[in-house]
C-alpha cells in the first residue's frame, strides 16, 4: 500500500482515432454477428470473443492473460463494407464540404485571407483565448469561405450542398445524393494547411476519419452480458446494436460482391448508416430510435454519457464510496455539538486504518485479537478489527476463528482496519447538500440503539428534523483528511454562516423557552432547584448564593445562574425579542417594563431576558459575539452549556402547550364575532357600491381591481383585529404566547389564526374565484362577490371551519404544496448552474479573486477582502464593539439614531412562513425535476 | 422618407431645388444618382452642364464618402461624441481626514467604509487624538482578523449562499411597488431571471424620480408622466368603422384627452403621420374622420389596425406610468422600460432613474453600471423575501457575469459554457457535443479546474488542495 499521491495527471488530450489506429489497437477483427453458441461459449470472432477481455470470473483474457478486474479490456474492430458517416461530426463535415472546393479540396479563401486568419488565431491563443472563442472564429472563417460560386484556385464551379437530416448530403442542383464514399473522397483532398485555418488539427483529426471505414468495438467489460436467474444471458444494449451493424455489414458485403443491383446495395448501405448512427446516438432527431424487443429504446453511446444518470454526472463527478453508513437520525441534547452518536451496529462495520509500528504493535495486536465481534452490540463497547492488510498489500478478513492467529502474525508495516471508537473524526451529511454546512465533521460517540444522534442545535445547518430523516456518515481514512476535517469542517468551525455573518448553529425551540424561564424577571431558585438546574453542567462551579434578608435562606437568581456560563470580561447590550418597543427612542434600556433590554457587563447578566436574540440560531447576539471574539472552541462550549442550562431551567419549571392555550373567554369570542361581522358588512357595502357604480375608482386600476384591493384590505383588517382581540386575552402566562414572544416557535399570527380568525384564503395573491361559472362553489349564488363566497374564513382553527371554509382553506393549502414542488426543482437547477459557474474561483495570495486559469474576477474580494462569515451583518468590523473597547460604558453616547440596529434579525423567513416551506419527504427527490438540457444545445 | 432625406442632402450640396425634384422623380438615394451616368441624367431633361455639375457634386461626394467611410467615421466620431470620464471622488470631511492622518502615521490601511463609519460616530463629539489613535489601531486589529483566508473557495461559498436561500423563496410572489400597484416579479423567478441575464425581464419596470418643480407639484408631475406613458388612440378615443362611407371615425374622449394633456389637433397631426392613413385624416366637428382612398374593406381593416395601435404620445415600451409620492417628492413608477429615452425626458431626475432591465443598463450606461444593477436587483429581490445574504457574494456573481465587458448569463450559454476545460463543460451540459468538438480540434485539458480534477480523481486546486508541502529528506551523509 502506498501512501500519499506520488503522481499527478498533467493534462489530457482529446483526438479522433484514425482507421489505421483502430486496426492497430484492435485485439481482434469481429466478423460473426453472434455472441454465444448453444453451449454458452463465446464464438471466436464474435462480439463476446475472449480476446476483448473477460467478464466471467475464473477465465483468463486471451490477449493479456489476466483475470477479471485485472484485465482492462481490449478493443476489437469491424471492417465496414462501405464507409458511413459519423453522426456526431455531421455539422463539421457539412462545414468542411461547404467551405472547400469540391474538386481541388482547397479552402475557398485567398492565400492572404488564410494567412490573416491564421495570424488572428495565433494572436487569440497568445491572449489566452479558449476553445470556444476559436470555435466561433473558425465558424466565421468557414462561413466566409462557403457560398462561393467558383473556386479561386481551380476555377471549378461549385455546387451547393444540402444536408438532409440526419446524415445524407445532396447536391442542390441535380438532387444528386452524395454517398459517404464521395464525401470521404472530398474530405481526403483538403490539404493540412487549410485545415489548420479551420481550427482542425490534422495531426489529431483528419476530416476523412469522420467518415468511418472501420468501427471500433468496445471491450466486453464495457458491455457485459448479464446472466439472468433462469440461466439465459441477456446482452447489453451496445452488443445488440453491434450485432445489427455486423449483420447488415455482412449482407452488404455479400450483395456488393455478388454484384447485386445498385438499388439494393444502396438500401443496405443506408441501413448500415442507420445502425451506425443509432449506435452512436439513439436520440438523433429525424430517425426513429432503435428499440429493444420490449419496445424500450436502446441506450447507446451518447445516452451512456449524457444527462444526470450519465457517466459524467453520475460516475465521474460523483462517485460511490466505502466506509459510509446511513440511518435514521434522532436527537440527544446531552451530546456536544461536535459529537455524533453512532450505533454500535454501524461502529462495528465502519473502520479506520491503523498502521502498525513498533510503538503500537502490542495495542493493535490486542484489538485484532478481539476479532470483528459482529454480534456484540451492547455496552460496554470495545473496538475490534475487521481486516488486516499485510505489507505486501494482501487483505485478510478477520473472523472469530482466525483472530488469534492473525494477531500473532501481525508485524510492523501492516495495516489494521480498526472499528470506530469515541473521538474518531467522521463526516456527517444530509441531502440536499445545499451549502457547505450540509456536510460537517463530527466526533464519534458510539452509543446503543440504532440511530445516529446529535445535538439539536445542529439541526438548522443540516435543515434536519426527526420525523424520519436519514443521514449519511463517512469515516475518514487518512491522517491528512482527518486533520483537515477537524480544523476546517468540524461543527464548531461552522457556527458562523458565511451567508450572512451570523450564527447558524444556536439554541432552538425549547432551549429558548428554557432560557426565558431562567432569566425573565430574574426568578429566584432555592438550593434544590438551583442544583437541579445546574447539575448537568460539568465544569461550572455553583456561584455564591444570595441570602434572603427576611427568611435568611440561601437563594440563587436566574441571571446569576446564566452568568456562570458567560466568558469573563464579556460586555454587550441589546434589545431582546420580547421587547415591545417600536423604535430606539422609546426604549427605556435597563428600566424596560418587559425586562426586554439585555445588559451584560464583565460576564454578568445585569438585566434583561435571554431569548432568541441572545442565544438563538441565526439571531443570537451573545452567540455571535462569543463565536467571533472568543473562538470556536469557546463558542461550542457556550452552546453546549447554554442548552443544558436552559433545559435544566425548563425541566424545573415544567412546560407544555395544548389546545386549551387558545381558550379565550366568551366575551372575547363575542367581540371577535361582532368585529368580523362589522367588517363583512363593510365588504357587502363595498360590493353594493361596486354594483351601483358609486365605488370610487383608484388611479391606475380598473373598478373591479379597486373592489378586490379594498375588500382584501378590509378582510385583512378583520383578521388582524380578531388576532389583536384574542391576543389581549392571551397573556404572558400562556405557554403558546411565551413561545411566540420569546421566539422559540410559532408566531402571534399562528395564535390569532387558532384563537381568533383564520382569515382570507388566497390563490395567486387574489381572492378565490375559480370553480363553477361565476362562483366558487355551488353553495353560493352566481356572481356573489361577498366575503364568504370568495374564501374568507371567519372561524378560527379551534372553533372549526365550516365545510365551505374548509374547502377554501384546502385550495389555499394546495397552492403552497404545488409551489414547493416547483420551487425545489427550479432552485436546484439554479444552484447547479451557479456552482458550475463559480466553482473555480478562489482567493489568491495577492488578494485577488481569480479562476483557476488565472483570469482576475475581482481585484479585492468583496472590495475589502473581508470574510463574510466573520463580518457583523455585512460590516467589516463591529463598531459597537470597537467603541466599547475604547470608551467603555460611555460608548453609548456615540450611537446615532440613524444607524441600523446592528445585530438585529439575521435574515431568514419568519417562522410561520417557514412552516409552509418545510420540506416533506426525502431529500433525494430534490432535483428529480432538474431540467437537463443535454442534447438540445445549439 | 428616403426621398425627403435625399432632397435635403441635394439641397445641401447647393443643387437647385428644381434640379433636385427632377432627379428625385427617378432616383431616390444619392448613391443611385451618382451611379447613374451623365447620359442618363441628360435623358431626364437636364443640360449636359447641369448633369456634370450634379454628378460632380453628388458623385464625387458620394464616392469620397464611400471610400473613406471607415476612416472618416473614426475621425469624426471621436470629437463629436467626446467620452467625458465622469469620476467623482469622495471628498473626505474633516473628521475623516483626521483619521486618515493617523492611519498614515501608524502605517495602517483600512477600507474607506470603516473610516467613514467611525468618523460618522465621533462626528460632533470631542474625541482626543490618543483615543482616535486607539480607535484606528483597534479597528485595524479587528479588520485584519476578519480578512478572508488565502485559497478560500470564494466562488463556491457565493454560489451556496445564493442558492441555498433560493429553496426558501416563494415562487409566485408578485409585489406591488408601493401604492402605485405595479406588478413586479419577485422571489425565485426574479432571481433566476437575474442570473440568466435575460434580455427583457418578465416585468420590466422603471423608477423615475423627478427633478425641479415636477418633484413638488402633482400637476407638473402628471404632465411628465403623460410624456412618458405610451398613449395609443384607443386610450383616449373610440374608433368606429363606417362601412357605407368607407371611413373611420375617431371619437376622442375629452376627459381622457385632458388627463393625458392632449389636444385634438395634436391627435390629427400624429394620425396624419401614420403610414397607412397619411394625408387622409381630417377633423370634422369633435370627431376625426379618416376617409379611405380606395373602396376596399381590406384597406379599411388595415387602416383600422394601423390607427388602433398608433402611438400618439410617450415613449415606446412604457405601457403605464403611475405617480407615487415618497418622502414628500413625486416620482413615477412605470410598467415597461426604456432607459435611453426616459433619460431625455424633461423634468426627470436623470441621475437617479432606475430600471430593472439589466441588459438595458449595460447598453445605455455601460458594464460597470450593469454590474451595479445586478447587485442592486439581486440584493433587492433577496431582501424582499426577507433573506439576508452578504453583499460580497452577490458582488462576486455580478463581477463574474460582467467580467468580459458584456453581461454573460450563469449557465451553458454564458459562464459555464465558456470554461476552458472540456471535461468541465462536458460534465455540465451538452456532453457529447463538447467531447466531439474537442476530439476534432485536438483540445488539451490541463486539469486546472475543480470538476476536471474530481473526474480524474485528483485533489482539486482550491483550499487545502492548492498548497503543496515539499519535504526533502536528508541525504544519508548529511549532518544537521
Amino acid at each position: 500500500m502506498t501512501y500519499g499521491i506520488t503522481k499527478r495527471i498533467g493534462s489530457i488530450k482529446f483526438s479522433c482515432l484514425s482507421p489505421e489506429e483502430i486496426r492497430k489497437m484492435s485485439a481482434i477483427k469481429v466478423i460473426t454477428p453472434d455472441t454465444y453458441d448453444d453451449e454458452g461459449y463465446p464464438y471466436s470472432g464474435g462480439l463476446m470473443d475472449p480476446h476483448m477481455g473477460v467478464i466471467e470470473p475464473g477465465i483468463r483474457c486471451k490477449t493479456c492473460g489476466c483475470k477479471v478486474d485485472e484485465c482492462p479490456g481490449h478493443f476489437g474492430h469491424i471492417e465496414l463494407a462501405l464507409p458511413v458517416i459519423h453522426v456526431g461530426f455531421i455539422k463539421d463535415i457539412k462545414m468542411l464540404l461547404e467551405s472547400t472546393c469540391c474538386k481541388c479540396g482547397r479552402l475557398m479563401l485567398s492565400p492572404e485571407q488564410i494567412k490573416d486568419r491564421m495570424d488572428s488565431m495565433e494572436k487569440m491563443e497568445e491572449l489566452g483565448g479558449g476553445t470556444i472563442e476559436k470555435k466561433l472564429f473558425t465558424k466565421d472563417t468557414a462561413k466566409d469561405a462557403s457560398g462561393k460560386a467558383v473556386c479561386p484556385y481551380c476555377n471549378e464551379t461549385q455546387i451547393k450542398i444540402k444536408l438532409d437530416k440526419p446524415t445524407t448530403f445532396r447536391e442542390v442542383e441535380d438532387n444528386h445524393k452524395l454517398t459517404p464514399k464521395e464525401v470521404r473522397e472530398r474530405l481526403e483532398r483538403i490539404p493540412d494547411e487549410d485545415l489548420r485555418a479551420l481550427g482542425i488539427d490534422p495531426e489529431t483529426c483528419r476530416p476523412e476519419w469522420m467518415v468511418l471505414t472501420v468501427l471500433a468495438v468496445p471491450p466486453v467489460s464495457v458491455r457485459p452480458s448479464i446472466t439472468l436467474e433462469a440461466g439465459d444471458k441477456s446482452e447489453d444494449d451496445l452488443t445488440h446494436k453491434l450485432v445489427d451493424v455486423l449483420r447488415i455489414n455482412q449482407r452488404l458485403r455479400e450483395n456488393r460482391d455478388a454484384g447485386a443491383p445498385q438499388l439494393i446495395v444502396e438500401d443496405l448501405w443506408e441501413l448500415l448508416q442507420y445502425h451506425v448512427t443509432t449506435y452512436f446516438d439513439n436520440q438523433t432527431s429525424g430517425i426513429p430510435p432503435a428499440r429493444h424487443r420490449s419496445g424500450r429504446p436502446l441506450k447507446t453511446l451518447e445516452q451512456r454519457l449524457k444527462g444526470k444518470e450519465g457517466r459524467f454526472r453520475s460516475n465521474l463527478s460523483g462517485k460511490r464510496v466505502n466506509f459510509s453508513a446511513r440511518t435514521v437520525i434522532s436527537p440527544d441534547p446531552l451530546l456536544s455539538i461536535n459529537d455524533v452518536g453512532v450505533p454500535t451496529f454501524a461502529a462495528r462495520e465502519l473502520t479506520v486504518p491503523l498502521r502498525v509500528n513498533q510503538y503500537n504493535i502490542e495495542k493493535v495486536r490486542e484489538i485484532v485479537r478481539r476479532g470483528p465481534m459482529a454480534d456484540k452490540l451492547d455496552f460496554p463497547y470495545v473496538p475490534g478489527a475487521n481486516y488486516v492488510i499485510r505489507a505486501d498489500g494482501r487483505k485478510i478478513r478477520i473472523t472469530e476463528r482466525n483472530a488469534e492467529e492473525v494477531a500473532e502474525g501481525l508485524d510492523i508495516g501492516y495495516t489494521v482496519e480498526r472499528q470506530l471508537i469515541d473521538g474518531d473524526v467522521v463526516l456527517f451529511n444530509r441531502q440536499p447538500s445545499l451549502h457547505r454546512m450540509s456536510m460537517m465533521a463530527h466526533r464519534v460517540k458510539v452509543m446503543e440503539g440504532k440511530t445516529f444522534r446529535f445535538n439539536l442545535c445542529v439541526c438548522p445547518p443540516y435543515n434536519a428534523d426527526f420525523d424520519g430523516d436519514e443521514m449519511n456518515l463517512h469515516v475518514l481514512q487518512s491522517d491528512e483528511a482527518r486533520a483537515e476535517a477537524r480544523i476546517i469542517m468540524q461543527v464548531q468551525e461552522n457556527i458562523l454562516s458565511p451567508r450572512y455573518g451570523g450564527p447558524i448553529i444556536g439554541a432552538i425551540h425549547d432551549h429558548i423557552t428554557g432560557a426565558y424561564f431562567l432569566t425573565h424577571n430574574n426568578p429566584r431558585f432555592n438550593a434544590e432547584e438551583a442544583a437541579n438546574i445546574m447539575f448537568k453542567l460539568d465544569d461550572v462551579p455553583m456561584p455564591e448564593p444570595f441570602i434572603d434578608e427576611t427568611t435568611g435562606e440561601k437563594y440563587w437568581t436566574g441571571r446569576q445562574l446564566f452568568s456562570t456560563i458567560l466568558p469573563k470580561g464579556f460586555n454587550t447590550s441589546f434589545r431582546a425579542n420580547i421587547c415591545q418597543c417600536t423604535n430606539r427612542a422609546e426604549c427605556k434600556k435597563g428600566n424596560c417594563p418587559n425586562d426586554g433590554y439585555v445588559i451584560i457587563r464583565d460576564g454578568e447578566l445585569k438585566c434583561g431576558t435571554i431569548d432568541v436574540k441572545a442565544i438563538g440560531n441565526s439571531k443570537g447576539k451573545i452567540l455571535d459575539r462569543i463565536a467571533r471574539d472568543y473562538g470556536s472552541e469557546r463558542a461550542a462550549q457556550f452552546i453546549n452549556q447554554v442548552t443544558r442550562l436552559a433545559l435544566g431551567a425548563l425541566m424545573n419549571h415544567g412546560f407544555s402547550t395544548g389546545i386549551s392555550d387558545e381558550d379565550i373567554p366568551q366575551e372575547a369570542l363575542l367581540q371577535i364575532g361582532n368585529n368580523t361581522n362589522e367588517h363583512i358588512d363593510k365588504v357587502t357595502a363595498l360590493v353594493d357600491s361596486y354594483r351601483s357604480g358609486t365605488l370610487q375608482q383608484m388611479p391606475g386600476r380598473s373598478l373591479r381591481e379597486t373592489l378586490e384591493v379594498s375588500v382584501m384590505k378590509e378582510l385583512g383588517e378583520a383578521r388582524d383585529e380578531a388576532g389583536d382581540i384574542a391576543g389581549k386575552y392571551l397573556g404572558m402566562d400562556n405557554p403558546a404566547v411565551i413561545m411566540a414572544k420569546a421566539g422559540a416557535r410559532g408566531s402571534m399570527l399562528n395564535l390569532s389564526q387558532m384563537a381568533g380568525c383564520v382569515g382570507q384564503q388566497a390563490v395567486r395573491g387574489e381572492r378565490l374565484s375559480r370553480g363553477y361559472w361565476d362562483r366558487t362553489l355551488s353553495h353560493f349564488e352566481k356572481g356573489d362577490l361577498g366575503a364568504y363566497a370568495r374564501g374568507f374564513c371567519s372561524n378560527s382553527y379551534k372553533s372549526g371551519l365550516t365545510p365551505t371554509e374548509f374547502f377554501f382553506h384546502a385550495m389555499g393549502g394546495r397552492e403552497g404544496l404545488v409551489d414547493t414542488a416547483v420551487r425545489t426543482s427550479r432552485s436546484g437547477y439554479m444552484q447547479r448552474r451557479l456552482v458550475s459557474a463559480l466553482e473555480d474561483l478562489k482567493l489568491t495570495s495577492d488578494g485577488t479573486v481569480r479562476n483557476t486559469v488565472g483570469t482576475v474576477v475581482q481585484f479585492k474580494y468583496g472590495e475589502d477582502g473581508v470574510d463574510p462569515a466573520k463580518t457583523v451583518r455585512g460590516k467589516a468590523i463591529d463598531l459597537d464593539d470597537l467603541f466599547f473597547e475604547v470608551f467603555g460604558d460611555s460608548a453609548e453616547d456615540f450611537i446615532q439614531d440613524n444607524e441600523k440596529d446592528v445585530g438585529g434579525d439575521y435574515g431568514s423567513l419568519e417562522k410561520d412562513e417557514m412552516e409552509y416551506i418545510e420540506e416533506e419527504g426525502d431529500g433525494e427527490d430534490m432535483d428529480d425535476l432538474d431540467i437537463d438540457y443535454d442534447g438540445g444545445g445549439e | 422618407m428616403a426621398k425627403k432625406d435625399t432632397m435635403n442632402a441635394l439641397l445641401k450640396r447647393s443643387i437647385s431645388e428644381e434640379t433636385a425634384t427632377l432627379l428625385l422623380t427617378k432616383y431616390s438615394t444619392l448613391s443611385d444618382i451618382s451611379a447613374a451616368g451623365e447620359s442618363e441624367l441628360v435623358e431626364l431633361g437636364m443640360t449636359e452642364d447641369e448633369a456634370k455639375s450634379v454628378l460632380s457634386k453628388v458623385g464625387k461626394r458620394a464616392a469620397s464618402t464611400s471610400t473613406k467611410t471607415s476612416k472618416k467615421k473614426v475621425e469624426e466620431e471621436v470629437p463629436s461624441a467626446p467620452m467625458e470620464e465622469v469620476t467623482e471622488f469622495y471628498t473626505y470631511n474633516e473628521t475623516e481626514l483626521r483619521l486618515k492622518d493617523i492611519m498614515k502615521k501608524e502605517n495602517i490601511e483600512l477600507p474607506m467604509k470603516i473610516i467613514v463609519d467611525i468618523a460618522a460616530r465621533i462626528e460632533g463629539h470631542d474625541v482626543p487624538d490618543d483615543k482616535c489613535r486607539e480607535l484606528i489601531v483597534r479597528a485595524n486589529d479587528m479588520y485584519l482578523r476578519h480578512r478572508m483566508d488565502q485559497n478560500e473557495s470564494a466562488g463556491v461559498m457565493a454560489a451556496h449562499s445564493i442558492g441555498e436561500p433560493g429553496t426558501q423563496m416563494n415562487m409566485r410572489t408578485f409585489h406591488y411597488a408601493g401604492v402605485a400597484n405595479i406588478n413586479v416579479t419577485q422571489g425565485l423567478p426574479r432571481l433566476i431571471e437575474i442570473v440568466d441575464a435575460r434580455r427583457i425581464p418578465s416585468t420590466p419596470s422603471m423608477d423615475i424620480p423627478l427633478s425641479g418643480i415636477a418633484a413638488q407639484d402633482e400637476n407638473v408631475a402628471r404632465l411628465v408622466a403623460s410624456n412618458i406613458e405610451m398613449t395609443s388612440i384607443l386610450d383616449v378615443a373610440t374608433i368606429d368603422t363606417d362601412i357605407t362611407n368607407m371611413t373611420l371615425i375617431v371619437r376622442p374622449n375629452m376627459r381622457k384627452m385632458e388627463e393625458r394633456h392632449l389636444e385634438v389637433d395634436e391627435l390629427v397631426d400624429k394620425l396624419n403621420k401614420v403610414k397607412a392613413v397619411r394625408g387622409m385624416v381630417k377633423l370634422s366637428g369633435y370627431d376625426i374622420v379618416i376617409q379611405s382612398d380606395e373602396p376596399s374593406y381590406k384597406k379599411l381593416q388595415s387602416m383600422y389596425d394601423a390607427v388602433k395601435t398608433a402611438k400618439i404620445k410617450g415613449i415606446d415600451g412604457i405601457t403605464r406610468a403611475v405617480l407615487s409620492k415618497t418622502e414628500g417628492y413625486w416620482k413615477i413608477v412605470t410598467e415597461g422600460s426604456n432607459l435611453k429615452e426616459v433619460l431625455n425626458v424633461e423634468g426627470v431626475d436623470a441621475q437617479n432613474v432606475m430600471t430593472n432591465s439589466i441588459l438595458e443598463v449595460a447598453d445605455v450606461l455601460g458594464i460597470e453600471a450593469a454590474r451595479n444593477s445586478i447587485i442592486h436587483e439581486a440584493m433587492g429581490t433577496l431582501g424582499e423575501a426577507g433573506l439576508d445574504v452578504d453583499i460580497r457574494h452577490i458582488m462576486l456573481v455580478a463581477d463574474l457575469m460582467t467580467n468580459d465587458g458584456y453581461v454573460k448569463a450563469i449557465g451553458r450559454h454564458g459562464v459555464s459554457g465558456k470554461k476552458s476545460s472540456v471535461l468541465a463543460r462536458a460534465a455540465f451540459e451538452i456532453t457529447a457535443a463538447h467531447l466531439l468538438h474537442a476530439a476534432m480540434v485536438g483540445e488539451v485539458d490541463h486539469l486546472e479546474g475543480v470538476t476536471e480534477n474530481i473526474i480524474v480523481g485528483q485533489p482539486v486546486t482550491l483550499g487545502t488542495g492548492a498548497v503543496n508541502l515539499i519535504y526533502t529528506p536528508k541525504k544519508k551523509g548529511d549532518k544537521e
